[in-house]
């Protein structure tokens, strides 16, 4: 898997004065399905189109495999780029467009017919070959773009938000087809999305960027579990934040003196006393607390609303004047009936310490 | 239609069908049938007919003129009589001498070979004498005239009673000129394939400008010269292709020729100036189709091609080209519509020392030979010319007309 590895040395990007892309080191192991997660203009973009080869960094080396492409153009890179309005030629019918790359490197006309119509059955579109583009439909037209970019044998695929125009079933479906199709071709893919649960179903690992920097790159359930920043803690998924100082620190734990009250949570950053932090808890790790003595943190809250949510009931809470929200796995009525003051709380070890920055919402 | 009356009323919209309808008849049709019709009748020139229209009229204006002698005469031997004789005989302007008052008077002051010499010197016969001259002479000619006119309205009788519809117009035409008219499509050819070969580029390069700032600083260099009135541009370029204009006198600074001795380029002597200047003069109609079709072109989808390993050239093939399609058949034909009409630039550009184009032919039947009904069948062949163009091109760039349209 050498062969299809992405590596960023001290990779960045500037407009003018503007700068896109911060320094950045980030290697992408070959044949994993690595997605790129981060809010629209966060830079995403621009480090695909560095890698594909469409832009010239302002400093730094790219490597592909072996061999340093920093300076080739984007017909020389071993790259292929899915686009996110997938650029179809529009006058081609689609085996033309999906033999494009073929032709380009001269492979004969029935060869190429061939290979075209091998591609669409990979991605389960047989028998479509010689109609034109715009008589297909949204996920017919993503498919034959993925044909189009796999015709090249890429060493790594470049998907840009692919999925973005499709309705929420056909791209749910069209995930898994993506992801399908990575492990068969074991191509290295990397993929751009805005969409967290997109990045979260799919992908190996993640990289999360915010303001033309990558804030984490881990595996999903770390990405999920234990963000690295409060940007990824409140991008990825949802969170409950409270602001506050550090009063005491003991054995890997934080005590945080926040308007809610004091919480003891997971001292990640490793802060001291004093400093100023943000302790995070996930919806679903905050439980009713009444006749629990056993929950390290509880606190007094007042129901607003409840949600059914199907499998469960987003409950929204206010404590110590700030909203606090929870997930309730609906087992009957009575989450459903929640209502008034109620005492909630969650463990030590479900909540995180993290030194107080920049949050997703903001 | 309803809708147009539902949009602009039934006053306006009926006010607009009518323009538009005297448009459509007095300014397309009527023209376009009278030019079919001359165009299928054919006028015999240099015949019996016409001499003998041409003797008629010339024996009437003798009679005129002798008319106008006699009278003169008369006076002056009236003159003679009651004052001086001598003073008269003088004094008195010649009764031909077209400077002097009153010769206008006449039906005819044109000086023709074989009337009495005009002149300042008196006359050397005495008025009688030359008075019963011009009487003979008036009784003889319109003793004539009346067997000219018999034969002259026979002739025209006989000439009427032959024309008809007929394709002679069409089959008389010399070989040099069927020959001018199958060049002047292959110039029209060349100048339109050569004005595509310099626009193309250059509406490539607007089209892919991302600033619009200077898109519009583009666009503005292209349409300037446009501004300026179309005789001023093509003279531009007479300044420049002249045997002492701009270009050999820039030669001649760099040494490369004297224009001293008399060396000097002939620019103007060949179709290649004439080329050039139609190019430069019609080149927004090529450009602009071709922009407004390339700026249309995703982007992505040129980015895509080359991402797929397509070389500059095959991307231009395979993606841009086809796309601009309907543009480049717009101005092909606009192209080719303006340089095989056009008068002006072969007309101004080294006249008579290049090649002759078919237009400049057209131009000599009607206003200098005068031959409405050969010039009308020479441009109705131009007309029919043009039209197989355009469906040629359309068919092989498979444009369809609401495709043009667009
Ligand atoms: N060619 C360019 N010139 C100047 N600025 C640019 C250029 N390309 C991108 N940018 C800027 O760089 C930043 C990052 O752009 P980029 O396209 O990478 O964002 P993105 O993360 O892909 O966003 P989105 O999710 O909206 O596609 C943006 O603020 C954008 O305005
Ligand atoms: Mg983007």
């Amino acid at each position: 898997m050498q062969g299809n590895e992405v590596a960023l040395q001290d990779v960045s990007m500037r407009f003018g004065d503007f700068v896109a892309v911060h320094p950045t080191d980030l290697t992408i192991r070959g044949g994993e399905f690595f997605s790129i997660l981060g809010p629209s203009g966060c830079g995403k973009t621009t480090i695909l189109r560095m890698i594909s080869g469409f832009l010239r960094p302002s400093t730094g080396r790219i490597r592909i495999g072996d061999g340093d492409v920093t300076d080739l153009g984007p017909n020389r890179r071993p790259t292929a780029l899915i686009f996110q309005n997938l650029a179809l030629f529009p006058l081609m019918t689609v085996w033309e467009n999906v033999a494009f790359g073929l032709e380009a490197r001269g492979v004969p006309k029935a060869e190429r017919r061939r290979r075209a119509e091998e591609l669409l059955e990979l991605v389960a579109l047989p028998g479509q070959a010689d109609k034109m583009p715009a008589a297909l439909s949204g996920g017919q037209r993503q498919r034959v773009a993925v044909a189009r970019a796999l015709a090249v044998e890429p060493a790594v695929l470049l998907l840009d938000e692919p999925l973005s125009a499709l309705d929420l079933k056909l791209r749910q479906h069209m995930r898994a087809e993506l992801k399908a199709i990575q492990r068969k071709t074991g191509i290295t893919f990397v993929y751009i999305t805005h969409d967290q649960g997109e990045a979260l179903t799919m992908s190996d690992r993640v990289a999360v960027m915010n303001q033309g920097r990558i804030e984490q790159v881990a595996a999903t359930e770390a990405i999920y579990n234990r963000p690295a920043t409060p940007f990824v803690a409140t991008f990825v998924g949802e969170h409950n934040v409270f602001r506050g100082r550090v009063v005491g620190v003991a054995n890997g734990h934080a005590r945080v003196e926040t308007p809610a009250g004091r919480f003891v949570g997971v001292n990640a950053d490793g802060l001291a006393e004093h400093d100023e932090a943000m302790l995070f808890v996930r919806p679903e790790r905050i439980a009713l607390a009444e006749g629990h003595p056993e929950i390290d943190n509880q606190l007094d809250a007042e129901v607003e609303r409840r949600d059914l949510e199907g499998p469960f009931v987003n409950v929204f809470l206010r404590a110590g004047g700030r909203p606090v929200v929870m997930h309730l796995t609906n087992v009957g009525d009575a989450a459903g009936r929640l209502d008034g003051r109620q005492r909630i709380g969650f463990a030590a070890e479900d909540a995180l310490v993290l030194r107080a920055g920049q949050l997703a919402s903001e | 239609m309803s809708n147009l009356t539902r949009t602009y009323g039934p006053f306006l919209t009926g006010l607009v069908l009518l323009l538009t309808g005297v448009w459509i008849i007095a300014l397309i049709i009527l023209p376009q049938v009278n030019l079919i019709d001359r165009a299928f009748v054919y006028v015999p020139r240099g015949g019996e007919a016409q001499q003998a229209a041409l003797e008629l009229e010339r024996a009437q204006q003798r009679i005129a003129t002798i008319d106008f002698d006699i009278r003169a005469t008369e006076k002056e031997i009236a003159q003679a009589a009651s004052g001086g004789g001598s003073a008269g005989a003088g004094g008195a302007p010649s009764p031909s001498n077209p400077f002097a008052p009153g010769a206008k008077i006449g039906s005819s002051n044109v000086v023709r070979p074989g009337m009495p010499t005009p002149g300042l010197a008196p006359p050397a016969a005495p008025p009688e004498q030359r008075l019963k001259t011009l009487e003979t002479e008036r009784a003889e000619l319109q003793g004539q005239l009346g067997g000219l006119k018999e034969r002259a309205d026979r002739l025209k009788a006989e000439q009427q009673a032959a024309t008809g519809y007929s394709l002679r117009n069409f089959t008389t035409m010399s070989g040099l000129h069927w020959r001018i008219f199958g060049m002047t499509l292959v110039y029209s050819f060349s100048v339109t394939v050569l004005c595509f070969l310099v626009c193309y580029p250059i509406a490539y390069a607007v089209a892919q400008t991302r600033s619009p700032e200077r898109v519009a600083l583009l666009m503005l260099g292209l349409v300037i010269p446009y501004a300026i009135n179309e005789l001023l541009r093509i003279f531009a370029w007479v300044m420049i292709l002249a045997n002492r204009g701009i270009l050999n006198q820039l030669l001649d600074t760099l040494g490369i020729l004297d224009l001293a001795q008399g060396e000097a380029v002939h620019w103007v002597a060949s179709n290649g100036a004439v080329f050039c200047v139609m190019i430069y003069a019609y080149i927004l109609f090529m450009v602009f189709p071709i922009y407004n079709t390339i700026e249309t072109l995703d982007r992505n989808q040129i980015e895509a091609a080359r991402d797929l390993g397509a070389s500059t050239w095959r991307i231009h093939w395979r993606v841009v080209l086809p796309h601009a399609k309907p543009g480049i058949a717009v101005g092909s034909i606009m192209t080719f519509m303006l340089s095989a009409g056009s008068i002006s630039v072969p007309g101004l550009v080294g006249p008579g020392l290049h090649p002759d184009w078919f237009s400049q032919i057209i131009y000599r039947n009607y206003f200098e030979a005068g031959n409405w009904n050969i010039g009308s069948a020479q441009a109705l062949l131009l007309l029919v010319a043009c039209t197989l163009f355009i469906l040629a091109v359309m068919s092989l760039f498979r444009v369809s007309v609401r495709e043009i349209a667009r």
